[in-house]
């Protein structure tokens, strides 16, 4: 009994331990001391005023971020490399993960080990080899090089969520479905796409957080005019903490909640 | 068209160009980097093609040139990092383990959202975890307040820029990693087999130690390899909570490609990173193989 109420405890203090940093964040995300921020000192909405642009009551001592303009710019760019970039390596992982399932052949087991590398690979060594792989062939760092260099990753793990979708689909519909006549094109899109669709929009959402949060491939291969958001908050980690860092912070916890209930929505609403 | 060339051309359909990405754009870069590591450092930053084994000797310990030496201090470098990996792997072994087994116990419902609770930090931004261990740990942080608050100590402590910060920062970052393997194995646990064992007499230790612990084995050596990995490599962590005082192998590669510009040097120690990664990789298969014959 008294180890079970050691083990609740302990259990209890794991989740302190998990949510207590990011909750803190969002706490002082609305502390008005501009000196010290982890002082507490009244509540405002400033830090977030002066992220939208709008007029603020902060003096001018207090503001610290450059330009706004920067940091929307930023988050221009990491949508528009985690669109391109998911979209991509869902379309690839799928298509890798229907072979493995759907078809025999002598490569299937080789392949399935295979796709586990680039997620295995410390991210610092994909990094730099992709640099200087980038480099050597005369292809200039842009937005394609992050987008290309991004992909070779999330691909496997799009490839893991669809598989592990088609593993769980019955092939006895599938083969009901060819009996009754369908075509294997017909069966394909009325079948067996709409039964994985879950594993895809998984995959899916699950390349476009990845990549949206990329840090150290995107920081070696984005060249200088290509600052993502993550890329944007480490340069201001590096000059200092700044209070805004906090809602700036908060903002994108937000967001990323938002995706994950919307993946969690479609799942729960599949499973019905 | 016979069905078994159709199949092949459907087969070729959906391979074929994800195949091929991935050999140019995966396989390619690492097999120019394990050329570049053989090469020359040009003078002002690129490279020369000349072979050179050099770089290796730097840190192995054969090179003797005027600008090429062996220096001690790289392989201390790695086996700091491989020591704060082997710690952070400890460290979240102790977090994770109790609280694995605690989830497993609960009803079904409770049970998915814990783990669903477990598994969502690892879609918040890797670098606002990281800064909030920043707002706790720093002299004027969190931590130190309360500390000095409760009287505990009179001046704030260093907790920031040590090994501490950056062994507690990897295992915060890792738990899912940690969690889920273990969580798979603490799962399928046999109760019946578990009763059996203090039935027969035996002590809670050793049941934990003669039942539980082999049973749960498979998860711990998943769990600690995934978490290992990615610690060895890692450079954002030490960068934000080791400063400059905790250098590990990530932080010396990105130095040689963004300020000191010796690539086919950073290659070589990329090489030696993901060696290490292969050769545990290697073994932890041959070890699960082994656990699946007999």
């Amino acid at each position: 009994m008294i180890l079970r109420r050691l083990l609740s405890l302990y259990g209890l203090l794991f989740f302190v331990f998990v949510y207590a940093p990011i909750l803190l964040v969002v706490i002082y995300s609305f502390n008005a001391n501009t000196l010290n921020m982890m002082i507490w000192d009244g509540f405002t909405l400033d830090w977030y005023r002066q992220i939208f642009g709008l007029e603020t009551s902060l003096a001018e001592s207090a503001t610290y971020v450059d330009s706004t303009d920067q940091l929307w710019g930023a988050v221009r760019t990491s949508l528009i490399v985690a669109l391109s970039t998911s979209v991509f390596s869902t379309v690839f992982g799928t298509a890798l993960a229907l072979a493995v399932a759907r078809y025999r052949f002598r490569l299937a087991r080789f392949y399935r080990t295979l796709m586990m590398l680039p997620m295995i690979m410390p991210d610092i060594v994909l990094g730099i080899a992709l640099l200087i792989f980038f480099i050597t062939i005369g292809m200039n760092l842009s937005m394609l090089t992050i987008i290309v260099g991004q992909s070779t990753f999330l691909i496997s793990y799009v490839f893991v969520t669809v598989s592990a979708r088609l593993a769980e689909f019955d092939t006895s519909v599938e083969e009901a479905s060819a009996d009754l006549g369908a075509t294997p094109a017909q069966t394909f899109r009325k079948v067996t796409l709409p039964g994985i669709a879950p594993g895809i929009l998984g995959g899916w959402l699950l390349a476009f957080i990845i990549s949206m949060d990329d840090l150290v491939i995107t920081y070696f291969i984005a060249g200088t005019g290509n600052t993502t958001l993550p890329i944007h908050i480490w340069g201001l980690l590096r000059r200092g903490i700044k209070p805004e860092i906090n809602a700036i912070a908060t903002l994108m916890l937000l967001f990323t909640l938002l995706i994950a209930a919307i993946g969690l929505y479609f799942r729960s609403r599949r499973q019905k | 068209m016979s069905l078994a060339r159709r199949k092949f051309l459907q087969l070729l359909g959906l391979l074929g160009a994800p195949t091929v990405f991935l050999l140019v754009f995966f396989f390619g870069p690492l097999l120019i980097m394990l050329v570049y590591s053989f090469l020359t450092p040009g003078l002002y930053g690129g490279v020369d093609w000349i072979f050179s084994h050099l770089n290796y000797g730097r840190i192995l310990g054969w090179a003797d040139t005027r600008y090429e030496k062996f220096d001690p201090v790289y392989i201390a470098i790695f086996l700091r990092s491989l020591r704060l990996a082997a710690l952070t792997v400890l460290a979240s072994l102790l977090v994770c383990y109790p609280a694995a087994f605690w989830i497993s116990r609960m009803r079904p419902g409770l049970r998915d959202f814990a783990i669903f609770l477990v598994t969502l930090p690892f879609f918040v931004s890797l670098i606002v975890r990281l800064f909030a261990w920043v707002l706790i740990l720093r002299p004027t942080g969190f931590l130190n307040q309360g500390l000095m608050g409760l009287g505990l100590t009179d001046a704030p402590i260093e907790f920031l820029y040590t090994d501490f910060a950056v062994i507690l920062g990897m295992t915060y970052v890792f738990i899912p990693f940690m969690f889920l393997p273990l969580y798979g194995s603490i799962e399928k646990l046999d109760m019946a087999q578990i009763e059996a064992s203090s039935d027969l007499g035996a002590t809670r230790l050793q049941t934990f130690r003669k039942v539980i612990l082999p049973a749960t084995m498979p998860g711990i050596v998943g769990g600690s390899v995934i978490t290992f990995i990615p610690a060895l490599g890692n450079f954002i962590v030490p960068s934000v909570l080791g400063g400059a005082k905790v250098l590990m192998i990530g932080n010396l590669i990105e130095q040689q490609f963004l300020s000191a510009r010796n690539w086919p040097f950073g290659s070589a120690l990329a090489m030696l990173v993901m060696t290490a990664v292969l050769v545990l990789l290697i073994a932890q298969f041959r070890l699960a193989g082994r656990e699946e014959r007999s």
